[in-house]
């Protein structure tokens, strides 16, 4: 079964780890700097005032003037992410991360060594801890586990057998597909309010009225695609903090910081002669908000000037005089050494090298972006039908 | 044919290069397309019709266009005769 663990609006309960009290009160994650002026996810009290996710800010406050706008802390949940996908790993699941508060994870490996499908799910949940209100959906489609889970109460175990997963889906509402605004409205105006009105229409007219998008939507209405769940290997754990004693907003100050910073970590020991392919330079910014930026390299870096050159233009865009500022070797090779060419490679030297090229590629754009183009009937007059193409796996 | 090496997991995930997307097409009194996807069609290059697997429940039969858009765009469609929707294609 492939289950999957929802946290719903997890940035907004990581960012109110710090001030609990506003837990109770109406409060709402306020839009990050720069973008639409929407708020993010709200507390019950809120809800229940009938503020909504995604309302823009005014008309928000309009509804409740004692609404809190909750600055959004995207390192701290970066951070509290990052400890619950290892105490899952740490109980022997291989987790998928979708996204901060959505992850996978095939239970198959697991269920013998916990007595079961439940016993396993519920040794997740208690791994993740109460106090997230996590709560864990398991079918044998992808989509159908999300649903199970974003349905389910707070702590709470959701299992849909395959034969159930239509009837399941049925009732459900058409915001639980990954379809744009515009494209919801479009279908509600159509009188499809409901999952399986959605999944009840011809594939291909779909398709027609609402694009890729639509058909991707109602393949999901149908339960999804079984899919396979990719376990993403633990990030490195070599950090670097450095807190100033006041707040620091001079570029020039904080790019010497870096480069002490990127000093610092490439000397760790942990980091064994490894080369580094992501980092990710945060900051604790005055007034309490943080501020994050990862980069992947081309080619890993084996040395601090390297990663100082590669994340310095970062610094500009700081948007607050910073606190404290953090590196993070995220990703790190496996080699510890790389002989210059004298001949051409060839064989197995080429195999690893390609091998390792593909893991380059994946680190900077997530699992299943590399594929292998298989012709399996090239003579043939239909042109879908010549070449198929297999995602790779490194 | 060339046979696949890798594993039947792999396998199972697979996709087909080329699929056809659905496409926005309008018609001329003879078939032939007049838009695509809301652009004028400039010239049409080349068309070509595939009949094929007529012996299964689950023939083809293909009008294909291979076009030129006012964006200077190239683009190849065709029109599913089984099933009357228009479809853009590459590697055609």
């Amino acid at each position: 079964m492939l289950a999957c663990l929802a946290i719903p609006g997890f940035e907004l309960r990581a960012a109110l780890r710090s001030r609990p009290s506003l837990a109770l009160q109406p409060a709402a994650l306020a839009p990050p700097e720069g973008a639409e002026p929407l708020i993010g996810p709200v507390t019950a009290a809120a809800h229940q005032v009938g503020v909504r996710p995604g309302m823009r800010m005014g008309e928000a406050l309009a509804t409740c003037p004692k609404l809190v706008l909750v600055e959004p802390d995207p390192a701290g949940a970066e951070r509290d992410w990052e400890e619950i996908v290892r105490r899952l790993e740490d109980n022997g699941f291989a987790v998928e991360s979708a996204q901060p508060g959505t992850a996978y994870f095939d239970t198959r490996g697991v269920e013998r060594l916990y007595g079961g499908l439940e016993p396993a799910l519920k040794r997740a949940l208690a791994a993740v801890g109460s106090h997230w209100d996590a709560r864990v959906g398991a079918a044998t489609r992808r989509f159908a586990a999300l649903a199970a889970a974003n349905v389910a109460r707070p702590g709470q175990v959701l299992v849909v057998s395959d034969e159930h997963t239509q009837d399941f889906l049925a009732p459900l509402p058409l915001r639980l597909l990954g379809l744009d605004e515009r494209r919801r409205e479009e279908l509600e105006a159509l009188g499809v309010k409901k999952v399986g009105q959605l999944a009840g229409l011809p594939g291909a007219a779909v398709a027609e009225r609402l694009g890729p998008d639509g058909r991707s939507a109602w393949g999901q209405a149908r339960g999804g695609k079984r899919g396979r769940i990719r376990g993403r290997r633990p990030p490195a754990e070599v950090v670097e903090v450095l807190e100033f004693p006041e707040a620091v907003g001079n570029e020039l100050t904080l790019r010497r910081a870096l480069a002490s910073l990127a000093e610092k970590a490439v000397n760790r020991p942990e980091r064994a002669d490894r080369f580094i392919r992501k980092v990710a330079l945060s900051a604790r910014l005055v007034g309490g908000a943080s501020w994050r930026r990862t980069l992947t390299f081309r080619d890993p870096a084996g040395d601090h000037d390297r990663i100082r050159i590669a994340l310095g233009p970062k610094i500009a865009e700081l948007p607050a005089p910073v606190r404290a500022l953090r590196l993070e070797l995220v990703e790190l090779t496996e080699e510890t050494g790389r002989q210059l060419e004298l001949v051409k490679t060839e064989g197995d030297e080429l195999q690893n090298r390609l091998r390792e090229g593909l893991r380059q590629v994946k680190a900077s754009t997530g699992g299943g972006v590399v594929a292998t183009v298989v012709e399996v009937a090239p003579w043939s007059r239909i042109p879908e039908a010549r070449a198929l193409f297999v995602p790779q796996d490194g | 044919m060339v046979s696949h090496t890798g594993s039947a997991s792999a396998l199972r995930t697979a996709g087909r290069l080329n699929e056809p997307r659905p496409a926005l097409v309008e018609p001329e009194a003879d078939g032939a397309p007049r838009l695509v996807n809301r652009l004028a069609v400039e010239l049409i290059r080349e068309e070509w019709r595939v009949l094929d697997r007529w012996w299964t429940e689950q023939p083809i039969n293909r009008r294909y266009f291979d076009v030129v858009l006012e964006s200077g765009q190239n683009v190849v469609v065709f029109h599913d005769d089984e099933h009357g929707r228009w479809f853009s294609q590459r590697g055609a």
